[in-house]
């Protein structure tokens, strides 16, 4: 059979069309037009003035950019390795239940998942609230002095990255498992007959095939972690926001609060470049580390 | 019967024509008040429109409070879909003004709903006006005010015969009844205040500033002049009752709340929204004997921070005449009818209501609204206001502050270059 090539092309077109027009029409003009609204100084709404990169220029100025940079960065250290990490862990352990009680623990891992931030929010507002809070009460009789977790600067990014790993970790372990099962079991017979000891095996045969979905696994998180906000939000509401700023959050208060939305489509720009350098690189050092296994 | 027949069916029919000639208008209303005292204004909305059956009609949405609100606000403005009338937070309004979002209300408007200058306070009207127009139509001032239980007062001998505090006139006064209280050993702290959340506590800093005649804004620059050391005064007061433990560290909102109303605080600074709070419990015989008055004076003469909760008009191209007056209508019916609005702690904006017996009468509304000749609002800028920029940066050092984490003159180094850096 002759192929028309440029009727499928032509049907192809026709088929992808509607995807294509709201994707335009909700991403890509949007992006264009932040990046043009980057160069003025305008409202939220509405029309401003060209001021060239003025909006760039004053951003290594600015101290609460380098706030909600180094904050931002700070989180996505807390945050990613030993999130995905944990869930790895966790992961494994689940691997070795069966039946009825892995799906039951399973569940229970998974079920912060499902969760909206808001609740999130506060139920972990509540426990360890700084008078009333049950966790508190855990200071006290430990003996330890309480801290208000939530209105120091040194242990705010801690705490609220430990809450983002409790509450997020559920996809990665699910990922996890899928990469688990998918692992031959016949690779894990020869190794016990070669007399592989538990850490030799973890080593040699499942970390080297689970690497693909660890790769992945990183990457989600750090696209994922890199826009936090919501979290930093709420944690902050009352306390030290300025203190505890990050990108997306120094957005919103540009855009949203103060009404300066030149400068908020600049600090965007900034935050999607970094967004696509970093998670280019993270993927492809994480290929090239996968190929020397 | 036939008769009757004939006499249902003119009736419809007359009644069918003045529909038709006088067609209900619809006012759609947005407002943010989510608390108690939206109940309030669902009842009031609820009997205006029985008033006015068959003429206009109030459609109300109640939005989350904040930026959520405002920022909806904006956006529908933007395409056209805004609601015919809003509540507004006076201290908001300058920001208002600069995204375009509100309608001026003109002097043909304050005609129409038989309002005018006169029948506010001062320092309100200048709120709601920005270079000799105005945006807004006052409903409200909602002060902080100073929460008593007088119960625990009179056991210490600090009551006053009228059922006020001793020592509210002066620094030395205040702090002697603070530790008179704290030595007495009736309570667990003289105050609670919401030493956690350095927004809301802005009001009772705000308030002492204004006491030494500070201005956080003044020629378009932040904390000029000695406007910084003032902040700083005002700030070590607070931490001091903090150090002191005659307040407790790191309190938010409800825990200080209930703080009081558990009597293991004997005294509150809080909004004067909470006084339907206090009723309630009193009315269910679960609270002590209680006032609420003027903040203590502790440095030059009184004064209050107050917001205002005001009405705005949307800013619309395409608004009928009609429609027009049915809103101003609206503003007018409520603002007359504002003495409901009292329940909920607010004073009321509009003068006359607070003449009114009635409200001479309601306590300890009577006693706080003295302070109405004392009040400051926010500084005139984009950037004031409830849920604006300037709170985050207050915040920010409030916290460590009055926690006694930070000195208080550093606390303003940092925000007056912040505030500046804006």
């Amino acid at each position: 059979m002759i192929r028309n090539t440029k009727k499928e092309a032509l049907i192809a077109l026709v088929l992808i069309a509607p995807f294509l027009a709201v994707y335009g029409l909700i991403f890509v003009y949007p992006t264009i037009d932040m990046f043009v609204l980057s160069f003025h100084k305008a409202p939220l709404i509405g029309q401003g003035e060209f001021v060239g990169i003025d909006n760039y220029e004053r951003l290594p100025r600015d101290r609460r950019f380098n706030t909600a940079l180094w904050n931002t960065a700070y989180f996505v250290v807390l945050s990613v390795i030993p999130g995905t990490f944990a869930a790895l862990g966790i992961a494994l352990g689940i691997s070795r239940l069966s039946g009825r009680l892995q799906a039951l623990v399973l569940a229970l891992f998974f079920l912060p998942y499902i969760l909206p931030v808001s609740v999130v929010y506060r139920i972990w507002e509540w426990t360890l609230n700084f008078q009333f809070g049950v966790g508190m009460y855990v200071f006290d009789a430990v003996g330890l002095e309480r801290v208000p977790l939530f209105k120091v600067k040194t242990w705010f990014m801690p705490t609220v990255a430990a809450i983002t790993i409790w509450w997020t970790s559920g996809f990665s372990i699910l990922l996890f498992l899928a990469g688990l099962r998918a692992i031959p079991n016949e690779i894990y017979e020869a190794a016990a007959l070669d007399n592989s000891g538990r850490w030799t095996t973890f080593r040699s045969v499942t970390w080297p095939l689970l690497w693909p979905v660890t790769a992945l696994v990183l990457t989600i998180q750090l696209i994922l972690q890199l826009k936090i906000f919501d979290q930093v939000y709420l944690f902050s509401q009352g306390g030290r926001p300025n203190d505890n700023m990050v990108m997306v959050y120094y957005i919103f208060q540009k855009a949203f609060q103060n009404n300066q939305g030149g400068r908020a489509a600049a600090i965007a720009v900034v935050l999607f470049l970094i967004v696509i350098i970093v998670s280019v690189l993270n993927y492809q050092l994480l290929r090239l580390a996968g190929r020397q296994k | 019967m036939r008769t009757s027949i004939w006499a249902a069916g003119a009736l419809a029919f007359t009644g069918a024509f003045t529909m038709a000639a006088q067609a209900e208008e619809t006012v759609v209303w947005w407002d943010f008040l989510g608390g108690g005292d939206g109940v309030r204004m669902k009842q009031m909305i609820s009997d205006f429109n029985d008033a006015h059956a068959g003429e206009i009609k109030i459609d109300a949405t109640t939005l989350e409070w904040g930026v959520p609100f405002y920022t909806k606000v904006q956006t529908s403005v933007a395409v056209g879909e805004a609601p015919d009338i809003m509540t507004y937070h006076a201290s908001r309004i300058p920001l208002a003004i600069e995204q375009g979002v509100m309608s001026e209300i003109t002097s043909d408007d304050w005609a129409a709903m038989g309002l005018g200058q006169a029948d506010y306070a001062p320092s309100l009207w200048d709120a709601i006006s920005s270079d000799g127009k105005t945006y807004a139509v006052p409903l409200d001032t909602h002060p902080v005010v100073l929460y008593v239980n007088k119960d625990i007062l009179a056991k210490v001998d600090m009551l006053n015969e009228d059922g006020t505090p001793k020592g509210m006139d002066s620094r030395e006064g205040f702090t002697n009844l603070l530790k008179t209280l704290k030595d007495s050993g009736e309570v667990r702290y003289p105050l609670a205040t919401t030493t956690a959340d350095g927004g809301f506590i802005f009001r009772t800093i705000y308030s002492l500033m204004g006491q030494q005649d500070g201005e956080l804004m003044s020629d378009g620059g932040f904390l000029e002049g000695d406007n910084g050391e003032k902040l700083a005064n005002a700030l070590s007061v607070i931490q001091e009752w903090t150090v002191e433990e005659y307040q407790p560290a790191y309190t938010d909102y409800p825990a200080a709340v209930a703080l009081f109303t558990t009597g293991e605080a004997a005294m509150m600074i809080n909004g004067v929204w909470e006084v339907p709070t206090m009723v309630d419990l009193e009315n269910d015989g679960k609270l002590f004997n209680w006032t609420a008055v003027e903040l203590p004076v502790i440095f030059d003469h009184p004064s209050t921070y107050a917001d205002s909760h005001t009405f705005a008009i949307p800013a619309s191209d395409d608004m009928s005449p009609e429609k027009r007056a049915a809103v101003l209508e609206v503003i007018s019916w409520i603002s007359k009818n504002s003495l409901f609005w009292a329940t909920a702690g607010h004073i009321p904006a509009y003068g006359p209501v607070t003449e009114l017996d009635e409200y001479k009468e309601m306590q300890p509304n009577a006693t706080y609204s003295v302070l109405t000749s004392n009040m400051i609002f926010d500084p005139k800028t984009p950037l004031a206001g409830v849920a604006g920029p300037i709170f985050d940066v207050m915040s920010t050092y409030f916290v460590p502050t009055l926690n006694g984490e930070m000195d208080a003159t550093e606390a303003v180094e940092e925000i007056t270059y912040e505030l500046n850096d804006m």
